[in-house]
């Protein structure tokens, strides 16, 4: 019997003994995993279970300065040339260096350059999620301020969940903190201390040392990409 | 066989068709602006109204006040014509414009159960453009003309669709058609008009009832030729239309217009029979200009390169639709010029492992929409400039193919730098002449490390855009790996190693 006011925790527990079927996943009933976008970092694609989740909005946290936020973007737009995706990268504030990567590599790379205006660089993310031709779409926001990030509407990210379900792609967000509510997985570059002597290593390696920590993940899985 | 495609009332429907707004008004076509020109054509409501053909106009208004003259429009009748042509290429490449309105085709090398099916898609095309035309099929050209005469005229609807039996009809049986038909239809010279009537003969079967040679030697060539109408003996080679050169398209606008969707209406009007000219000619638009003359009598200009050659309607006119939301003129727009650069259509195959867009058009409005959020300049491919000056690219195109990533030889050393654009004024205290804190609007601290300088200069051979500086790595011990520079303007933070 209910209380006047129950508690939620307690009534699912009840809905849970008086209907145990609709509350356990049983082996037969288990969701399908969800299909991925595999990134080439071991330490992604292992600790996720097969990589980036497509149709669903991943969060990078990038709180520190040189975490290697820009090293993992790199390594995205390589995974995706190599499983022939185009690459959108809406760039709110202007930040990514063509020269750091070179023409070759940046052949399926469509840059969308913000100028600091978050809503136009949200509306600009939206239009090329919901394309069709794109296989990746990131954005980039990590020089936003907490306010502006704050100010943001959550329908709005929400709107871009649905968007990259639509088109079934991985839409990534780079961002300064945790703030994307819709996110299904948030990894946070965190721990990685570069040095100058990094400067002159080969840059394969310097991606395969990178140890983001796995913050939230609201899907199972399997790879496809 | 041969076809005609008959479009009556033609100077009406011209007009009609870029201002369907007047089609349930009392409107009536004047022959010409002289006092006493006569009506050429009318609207049903006109008709109803107790207006009848052959008045002059004070006779016309004095039965309908409200009805609306208008002279022929020499411009919508060229392009009326214009799209009948296109419709009538889908039957026969030998065409012919027999009269305003009256467009022949030679069907004689089509197979005769593809008649019915092309005449019907060809009617369906041009109901599509406005255009509520009928279609006779008969042994002669002419009489395939007297047949699509005969049939009822089709209301007008701004895209007007009829069941395909009432449009349409075939004569296989030349005399039995041309039997009741009243003598006016095989058009008798004036001189011998009373002479039949005196002689009673009101039907073309009654003139062919009369032995051919008495009416020959009674009435001469004349009555001769009016006798061989009569009987459908009449037979002649078409003068076949030339394949049209350009795509074009123009108009003058009676009032200019300031909101969007008139010119949006009239455009797709005539991107429809462009559209339809360019696939009955084979051929697709590589680009489309569109000019826009203003009421200060100065012209906008642009011209689209497509992603890709295309002759579909809704494509071009997604084109214009997206880059017309965004523009913003001073004055009305007092009319419309359209081209289309035609080429063969795109026949590619590429590679297994290219990466090709799914839908270019599609792509074209995303990037145009983009651009128009963010600024023209702002979205595309980059591409670096052959030079050694700092942050020196360009921004292209996004290519169509994306061919697979070469093979790398050497992988890229270091970290990727994250960029603040424009670079940052940063106050450096020197330490043994290195860098030995920094204070900048993005970061502050002692240099616990530092690498350089790299001295780099370039443009010297241009004093205007000359260009030196001083280059180094520096890590903060707070962390942080930034590049810094000076010039001789001071230092700045060029970015983030990151």
């Amino acid at each position: 019997m209910l209380s006047a006011s129950p508690d939620p925790a307690a009534l699912r527990r009840l809905l849970a003994t008086r209907f145990p079927g609709a509350h356990t996943w049983g082996e037969s009933t288990a969701p399908p995993p969800a299909p991925a976008f595999a990134t080439g970092l071991p330490a992604i694609d292992d600790a996720t279970g097969g990589g980036l989740p497509l149709g669903a909005l991943t969060e990078i946290v990038c709180p520190a300065p040189s975490c290697g936020g820009q090293l993992l973007l790199g390594q995205l737009l390589a995974a995706a040339r190599r499983a022939h995706r185009r690459v959108a990268l809406v760039d709110a504030f202007d930040t990514f260096d063509p020269a750091s990567f070179g023409d070759d590599a940046l052949a399926h790379l469509v840059w969308v350059r913000g100028h600091g205006d978050l809503p136009a660089a949200l509306s600009a993310t939206d239009l090329l999620a919901r394309d069709g031709n794109l296989g990746l779409v990131l954005l980039d926001v990590r020089a936003a301020s907490l306010a502006a990030l704050r100010r943001s509407p959550a329908p709005l990210w929400y709107r871009l969940q649905r968007a990259a379900e639509t088109a079934q792609l991985p839409l990534v967000v780079h961002s300064p903190r945790a703030f994307v509510p819709s996110a299904r997985l948030r990894l946070e570059l965190n721990q990685q201390r570069h040095t100058l002597a990094d400067l002159a290593t080969a840059r394969p390696s310097l991606a395969m040392a990178l140890a983001p920590t796995l913050r939230r993940q609201r899907l199972n899985l399997a790879e496809t990409a | 066989m041969f076809a005609v495609l008959h479009l009556a009332d033609f100077p009406l429907h011209a007009i009609l068709r870029t201002a369907p707004d007047l089609a349930a008004k009392p409107v009536a076509i004047l022959a010409s602006p002289r006092a006493r020109a006569s009506l050429l054509a009318l609207t049903a409501a006109a008709r109803a109204a107790g207006v009848t053909l052959g008045l002059t106009a004070p006779q016309a208004l004095a039965r309908c006040a409200a009805l609306t003259l208008r002279l022929p429009d020499p411009a919508a009748e060229s392009e009326a014509s214009a799209a009948l042509l296109a419709a009538a290429r889908l039957l026969s490449p030998t065409v012919e414009t027999t009269a305003p309105g009256v467009v022949t085709a030679d069907l004689r090398a089509l197979p005769a159960d593809r008649h019915d099916p092309l005449l019907t898609a060809a009617l369906t095309q041009l109901a599509a453009l406005a255009l509520p035309a009928t279609a006779a099929l008969a042994p002669t050209p002419l009489l395939a003309l007297y047949a699509a005469r005969q049939l009822p005229i089709p209301p007008f609807r701004p895209s007007a669709l009829l069941p395909f039996p009432a449009r349409l009809r075939r004569v296989t049986d030349p005399r039995a058609f041309l039997a009741p038909l009243p003598l006016a239809t095989a058009e008798p010279p004036p001189h011998l008009v009373p002479i039949l009537a005196g002689w009673g003969i009101t039907t073309l079967g009654q003139l062919t009832a009369l032995p051919k040679a008495d009416i020959a030697q009674r009435l001469g060539p004349a009555g001769l030729a009016l006798w061989e109408r009569a009987a459908g003996e009449t037979t002649r080679p078409l003068t076949p239309a030339p394949l049209p050169v350009a795509f074009a398209a123009r108009l003058e606008l009676e009032e200019p217009i300031e909101t969007l969707e008139p010119l949006l209406f009239l455009l797709r009007r005539y991107l429809d029979r462009l559209a339809l000219e360019l696939r009955t000619a084979g051929l697709a638009a590589a680009t489309l200009t569109l000019t826009l003359p203003l009421e200060d009598e100065t012209e906008h200009t642009r011209t689209f390169r497509l992603p890709e050659p295309t002759a579909s309607a809704d494509l071009l006119y997604r084109t214009l639709d997206a880059y017309l939301g965004t523009l913003r003129t001073t004055t009305a727009v007092t009319g419309l010029r359209l081209h289309l650069e035609p080429t063969r259509p795109l026949a590619r195959q590429p590679g297994l492992f290219d990466a090709a867009l799914r839908d270019p058009h599609a792509f074209a409005s995303t990037l145009a929409a983009t651009a128009a959020l963010l600024g023209p300049d702002r979205v595309g491919t980059p591409q670096l400039l052959n030079t050694h000056g700092p942050d020196a690219f360009t921004l292209t195109s996004p290519a169509a193919l994306v061919p697979p990533a070469p093979a790398e030889i050497l992988p890229p050393l270091g970290l990727p730098l994250r960029r603040f654009r424009p670079p940052r004024p940063a106050t450096i205290e020197l330490t043994n002449h290195a860098p030995g804190y920094v204070w900048t609007p993005d970061c502050e601290g002692a240099v616990s490390d530092h690498r350089g300088p790299w001295h780099t200069n370039g443009e010297w051979w241009t004093h205007a855009d000359a260009w030196t500086r001083e280059e180094w790595d520096v890590a903060l011990a707070d962390g942080g790996l930034y590049r810094l520079f000076r010039t001789p303007a001071g230092w700045w933070l060029e970015g983030e190693y990151d």
